[in-house]
Parts: structure tokens; C-alpha cells; sequence
């Protein structure tokens, strides 16, 4: 077991296009984490460069206290599972098991001890024989996740292990390999370009956008303070909803300006983030996640927005209604996925926005119904537009704890 | 409603039954002629293909008159082995065809040897002018080998190696060597990199990586190569005609023209020569193809 790494990272390819940039992430001993982010983002050339099947450009990549920089893959002590398991077809399972125990001159006895173990630790023992053309999907991915347990490197790089499965295989697997690593306590690396798998199952997700690092951090605090807007796009399922908004003064309070409704902001919202003051009379970006909308109730001063029903989607314990409110959705390129988009139902000339809420399951909201949603003022998210950056609370600073 | 239930199916099922069963038996019908057809075109392209090899081996065992005669003889019968013992005790026979393994086992292995190599940077590695490379093999794998016979004579003979077995080994590599490092880079693309960057990490070194792993994995290409450059070299004719003028350095393809000389054609020994000569790649492809037909890279990724 060892700690890795990442000391001001960069991969340049010929064209100086950079797919790493100056990225710095460490990996505490025993510690899961998962690198995040859509194609292209640099990460699985991150975990590469951890294997040391690439080189790198800039920095310094440091495996317990052994700078690997010049290692050889396989002086590195890590074991890798790869996206298409990259299994030796022409060596049955037990000989592919076996390889990497060999290549490392373990004593034959104890190669066929932890073979086995491992086999039937893995639900293997019936298939050792076999090679990999006779096995199942499932049964491949776990062969790939054996040959490296097997070794019982310093530490696991997983590139992308679960995304040549179907959706069910995937959940299921998706426990195991976390149990596995909770049971074994391997520091492991985990690349996805999927942000559920992330978030269920990294101690820690570090998401990247386009080779640079976007955020560190627990799940639940990506989930609660996204840094910038593109995190705040990419973390979440159904995404947030973003909108541009105009932040008006009223009286004693601030007011966020949506299309033609005004949503007041608490006090303590206001007070916790001083930085506010500097966008009065400015555009900013607000997000809302799906669940801070709500069916309004009777009280005539909660902040709500008024909006048509498009859809609702009857996840059985809940809806997802969609509701087309007036206002501007936010539109710019480092969105992934955008829950309010841009519609055009409404009559031409006013912008409107698509908002998704997430609703009780028994909610009577039918399309074509005129509906207001209550807002929870208190789990607005604000963002710069200039930067994207978050307009963060000042008691919630960033910290990386470290996570076991 | 109850009453007519039961009764419901039975005029029903016959009526709907019938047409798809009738349907089915012409489809069926249309599917037996087809194969048929298709059966027989395959036989009629395989007669045509075997004739000439069936004609060589029968007239190899037929006695003289019998080939010269107006009406053909379909049958080698009566057989003779005449034929054969007169074309290996014709001179030089045992000479030529030591000659012909020599240079044959020397462009194989280090044809082989060399591509396994070039394909290996072609196919694993990213270089300046790799694409440029690629095209330069094609490109001279379409010159027309007669084209070159001059200059390539005069180069040879200006580093002395004209007559001698090294020379033709050195010609038959420059159009062997360029074709087997087009197949093998093809079979080796075949073979998913990550692969040996698993045995990589699992502890093997680069090379180890390309021995223990991609080896097995390119065998049937190796073997497939192989045989295409045995067949070359073993059947090429007009470079060791032009090349090698002693009896005692020619190959056997050369030893075969010498059947035909100022008094005609030699018929009968010269196919059973013939045959002799197409023995050893017969021997060589039955002993080798097995390996082929054997789909070593099945289950390496996703199936």
C-alpha cells in the first residue's frame, strides 16, 4: 500500500496540444479515488502516466517515497485493469491469473495458493481452465479484476472497468469492486467518464475538464458546492438547473431577477457570502437543483416561479416534472448537461427556460397544467459568468481531507 | 360465448397453418437450390483450378506414348515410374534442390526475422515518415519484377555475387521482405496494444512483453507469412535463370527449364519433375496450416 502522487503534471503531444495540464492530486494510502470527466479530458492519460505507459512531459510522479518519473511499468508495483480487460487470449484464466506472480518470481506454491484464493474469492474456481473467449462479459471483468488483486501491488489503476458492461452487470460490479477495495484497502485510481459511478464510489472525485482539474472533493461536497460551473453541470443526476439571472438590490434584501419574477434571498444566504455584493446589478448565473423545486404551497410569500408543465416522469418514488418558467437558461460550452435548456413553446420573443423539479411521487402535475414551484432560496448556487467560478459561501472553504 | 370457444381454433388453425407451412416448404425449397448453385459453382472453379495440377501428376505416371498420343489418355494407366527415376538421375537433380532449400530456408527465416521487426515498429510504434514508409513497401511490392532484372544484374555483379547463392538470397529478400512486412503488420494490428501493456505493468519488459504475448498471438500470421514466402522464393524462376549459370548452382525451377532443349520438350520426366518440385510446398502447407485456421485473439477484449 502507498500513497501516489501527482506533483504539477503536464502531458504535452507533439502540436503542443496539452492533455495533462500542471495537474496536482494526491492519493492518500488506501485511499479511492475516481477521476472524472467527459472524453477527451485527460484522464485516462493521467492514469497512464501513473502506469507509466506514457511519459511525462512536466512534473513529478511520486509511488510511496519513490519518485517513478523513469520507472519501467512494471518497476512501479501498481496493477491496472483496462477498459477491454485486455485479458491473454491464447492463456486460460488461471494462467492469466498467474502471470503477473510469475513475471515476479513468486515461489510456485504460493503462485497456486493465491491463485486460488482469489479464484474463489472471485467466483472463479469452475472456470480456471477455461480462456477468456469461453467466459462472459462478467466473467472477463472479473478475471481483470483478479489478475491485478492477485498481485497485491501498491496500489490499483482502473481505466474505465465497468463500461463494456450492460446497465444491470454494471451496478452490481460497481458494489463488488468498491467492496473489494474497502475489504483490501488498496489505494486505487479510477477513471470514468461516468459521474454516477463516481460518486458512489470514489472516498474522493476529482473531476477535469479539457486536461486541467476542475475540483477535488468528497462526493457529497461536490454535490453541495460545485466550484465552477462546469462541475456544476457535470455532478448530478438529472443535472442542475442553470439559469443567467439579473441580481437586483430591493429594500434591505438582494433579489435574484428570473425573467420577470423576482426571488427574494435570505439574510443568512446573503451573509455568508460577502462577494455577492461586488454582482448587485449584474447577471450571474444561479443554479437550482432539481430537488431545491417544489410544488408551492399556500403561503403567498415564499419565492416561487411560475411555469407550464411540459413532462413529468414517473420514477415511482418520485417525479420529474419539467417545467417551462420564464427566464434565461444558461449557454456555454463547458455545460455538460443542461437541465434548463433553451425552449421555444412559449410565445416567440420571450426567452424561456425548461426547469426540471423533482416532485412527490403522487404529485397530481399533469402536462399543460399551469403549476408554481417553490424554490428553496437557501440551496441556490451562485456563479460568477464572467469566470464560471462559484460564488462560494466564506464558511465552507475547500479543504482535501483525507478520507479512509 | 363459452361454447364457441372451444370450437374457435379448429377451423382456424388448419387455414393459417397450411399457407405458412407451404410458405415455409418453398422457402425451404429456394434455399436448397441456392446452396446447390452455389455448390456447383464451387465444384466448376475447383475443376478448373485442379485440372492442370491433375494432368501434371497423371502424365508424370503415364509411359511416353501414351502423352504423345492424339487421343488423350484421361488415366494414367498403365502407370509407370519410369518418368521419375529418369528425372532424378538426370543431372544436377539433388544439386539443384539442396540449392533450392538453401536459398529458400535463408529468405524464409530472414525475411521472417525482419519483418517480424518492421511490423512491430509499423503497427506499435508512432515515427516520422511511417506513413511514407508504408507507401514505399506497397509501392515496390507493384514494380514489375522483370523491370528490374538489368539493374539489379549490374549491381550485383559490381559487388561480385552474381553466380553464387548469397546473390539470389539478397534479390529474392527485396520483394519477400516487403510483402511479409505488409502481412505481418496487418495480423499484428489485429492484436489489441493493450495487451502487452498489461503484461507492461504485470512485470514483463517491452521485449518480454513482445515474446510472451504478441508472438503467440501473431503465430498464425507468422505461419500464414511464412508460407506465402516459401511459395515465392521455392517457385521464382526468372531471377535465378538470369543469376546462375552453373548446373551445379541452379534451384530446381531452373533445373525443370532444362527439360525442354534444341530437340523438343522432354514431357514425361519433366512433369514428373514437375511434380517433385510441387511436393515440398505441399509438405511445408500441410505440415503449417493447421495453425492457421486456429483464431488465437478470440476473447482478448469485449466480445
Amino acid at each position: 500500500m502507498a500513497a501516489i502522487q501527482l506533483v504539477h503534471v503536464s502531458k504535452e503531444y507533439g502540436g503542443g496540444a496539452l492533455a495533462v495540464n500542471d495537474l496536482n492530486l494526491e492519493i492518500a494510502e488506501g485511499e479511492f479515488v475516481v477521476l472524472v470527466g467527459p472524453s477527451g479530458c485527460g484522464k485516462t492519460t493521467a492514469l497512464r502516466m501513473v502506469a507509466g505507459l506514457e511519459e511525462i512531459t512536466d512534473g513529478e510522479i511520486r509511488i510511496g517515497d519513490r519518485v517513478v518519473n523513469d520507472l519501467a511499468p512494471r518497476d512501479r508495483d501498481i496493477a491496472m485493469v483496462f477498459q477491454n480487460y485486455a485479458l491473454y487470449p491464447h492463456k486460460t484464466v488461471y494462467e492469466n491469473l498467474v502471470f503477473g506472480l510469475r513475471m515476479r518470481k513468486v515461489p510456485k506454491e504460493e503462485r497456486r495458493r493465491r491463485v486460488e484464493e482469489i479464484a474463489r474469492i472471485l467466483g472463479l474456481e469452475d472456470m480456471l481452465q477455461r480462456r477468456p473467449a469461453q467466459l462472459s462479459g462478467g466473467q472477463r471483468q472479473r478475471v481483470a479484476m483478479g489478475r491485478a488483486i492477485v498481485r497485491e501491488p501498491q496500489a490499483f489503476l482502473m481505466d474505465e472497468p465497468l463500461s463494456n458492461l450492460d446497465a444491470k452487470l454494471r451496478v452490481q460490479m460497481r458494489a463488488e469492486i468498491a467492496r473489494i477495495q474497502q475489504t483490501l484497502a488498496v489505494t486505487t485510481l479510477y477513471v470514468t467518464h461516468d459521474q454516477v459511478e463516481a460518486m458512489t464510489m470514489g472516498h474522493r472525485v476529482a473531476v477535469m475538464r479539457g486536461g486541467v482539474l476542475q475540483q477535488v472533493d468528497t462526493p457529497q461536497r461536490l454535490y453541495d458546492s460545485p466550484g465552477n460551473l462546469f462541475v456544476a453541470s457535470f455532478v448530478g443526476s438529472p443535472a442542475m438547473n442553470l439559469l443567467e439571472v439579473v441580481l437586483e438590490r430591493d429594500g434591505g434584501t438582494l433579489v435574484c431577477r428570473v425573467g420577470d419574477t423576482d426571488l427574494e434571498l435570505p439574510a443568512d444566504t446573503v451573509g455568508r457570502r460577502p462577494a455577492l455584493e461586488r454582482f448587485v446589478g449584474r447577471h450571474i448565473a444561479v443554479g437550482i437543483r432539481p430537488e431545491a423545486l417544489s410544488e408551492a404551497g399556500e403561503d403567498p410569500d415564499a419565492p416561487r416561479l411560475r411555469g407550464r408543465v411540459l413532462l413529468v416522469e414517473a420514477l415511482g418514488a418520485e417525479s420529474l416534472a419539467h417545467v417551462e418558467v420564464t427566464g434565461t437558461p444558461l449557454d456555454r460550452p463547458e455545460l455538460v448537461d443542461v437541465a434548463a435548456s433553451q425552449t421555444h413553446l412559449l410565445p416567440v420573443g420571450e426567452r424561456t427556460a425548461t426547469l426540471l423539479a423533482r416532485l412527490e411521487h403522487d404529485t397530481g402535475v399533469r402536462p399543460g397544467h399551469i403549476v408554481d414551484l417553490a424554490v428553496d432560496t437557501r440551496r441556490l448556487h451562485f456563479f460568477d459568468l464572467e469566470s464560471g467560478v462559484a460564488i462560494a459561501a466564506a464558511a465552507a472553504p475547500v479543504t482535501a481531507a483525507a478520507v479512509g | 360465448m363459452s361454447s364457441v370457444a372451444p370450437i374457435a381454433p379448429v377451423p382456424v388453425a388448419p387455414t393459417t397453418a397450411r399457407p405458412a407451412a407451404v410458405a415455409r416448404r418453398r422457402l425451404r425449397r429456394g434455399h436448397v437450390a441456392r446452396r446447390v448453385g452455389i455448390n456447383l459453382l464451387g465444384l466448376a472453379v475447383f475443376t478448373v483450378m485442379i485440372f492442370p495440377v491433375y494432368w501434371m501428376v497423371a502424365t508424370a505416371f503415364k509411359p511416353g506414348r501414351n502423352i504423345q498420343d492424339y487421343k488423350p489418355h484421361w488415366f494414367p494407366a498403365p502407370a509407370t515410374l519410369s518418368n521419375f527415376t529418369n528425372a532424378v538421375h538426370r543431372p544436377y537433380f539433388w544439386t539443384d534442390v539442396k540449392n533450392s532449400l538453401i536459398i529458400v530456408s535463408f529468405v524464409v527465416v530472414l525475411s521472417l526475422t525482419v519483418a517480424f521487426l518492421a511490423a512491430l515498429a509499423l503497427s506499435r510504434f508512432r515515427f516520422y515518415g511511417r506513413t511514407a514508409f508504408i507507401f514505399l513497401i506497397l509501392g515496390t511490392l507493384m514494380v514489375p519484377l522483370a523491370a528490374l532484372i538489368i539493374p539489379l544484374y549490374i549491381t550485383l555483379s559490381r559487388v561480385h555475387l552474381i553466380n553464387t547463392l548469397t546473390g539470389v538470397i539478397a534479390m529474392y529478400m527485396t520483394f519477400v521482405l516487403p510483402f511479409s512486412v505488409w502481412t505481418l503488420q496487418g495480423f499484428m494490428r489485429g492484436v489489441p496494444r493493450e495487451l502487452e501493456e498489461a503484461a507492461m505493468v504485470d512485470g514483463s519488459t517491452r521485449f518480454g512483453a513482445f515474446v510472451r504475448i504478441l508472438l503467440p498471438l501473431v503465430a498464425p500470421g507468422l505461419v500464414a507469412t511464412s508460407i506465402f514466402a516459401f511459395i515465392q522464393a521455392w517457385n521464382e524462376f526468372i531471377i535465378a535463370y538470369v543469376f546462375l549459370h552453373d548446373g551445379s548452382k541452379q534451384t530446381i525451377t531452373v533445373w525443370l527449364a532444362s527439360f525442354t532443349n534444341l530437340h523438343g520438350t522432354d514431357w514425361g520426366p519433366l512433369m514428373a519433375g514437375a511434380t517433385l518440385t510441387a511436393l515440398p510446398v505441399v509438405v511445408f502447407f500441410v505440415l503449417i496450416q493447421r495453425r492457421i485456421a486456429f483464431g488465437l485473439t478470440a476473447g482478448a477484449v469485449r466480445g
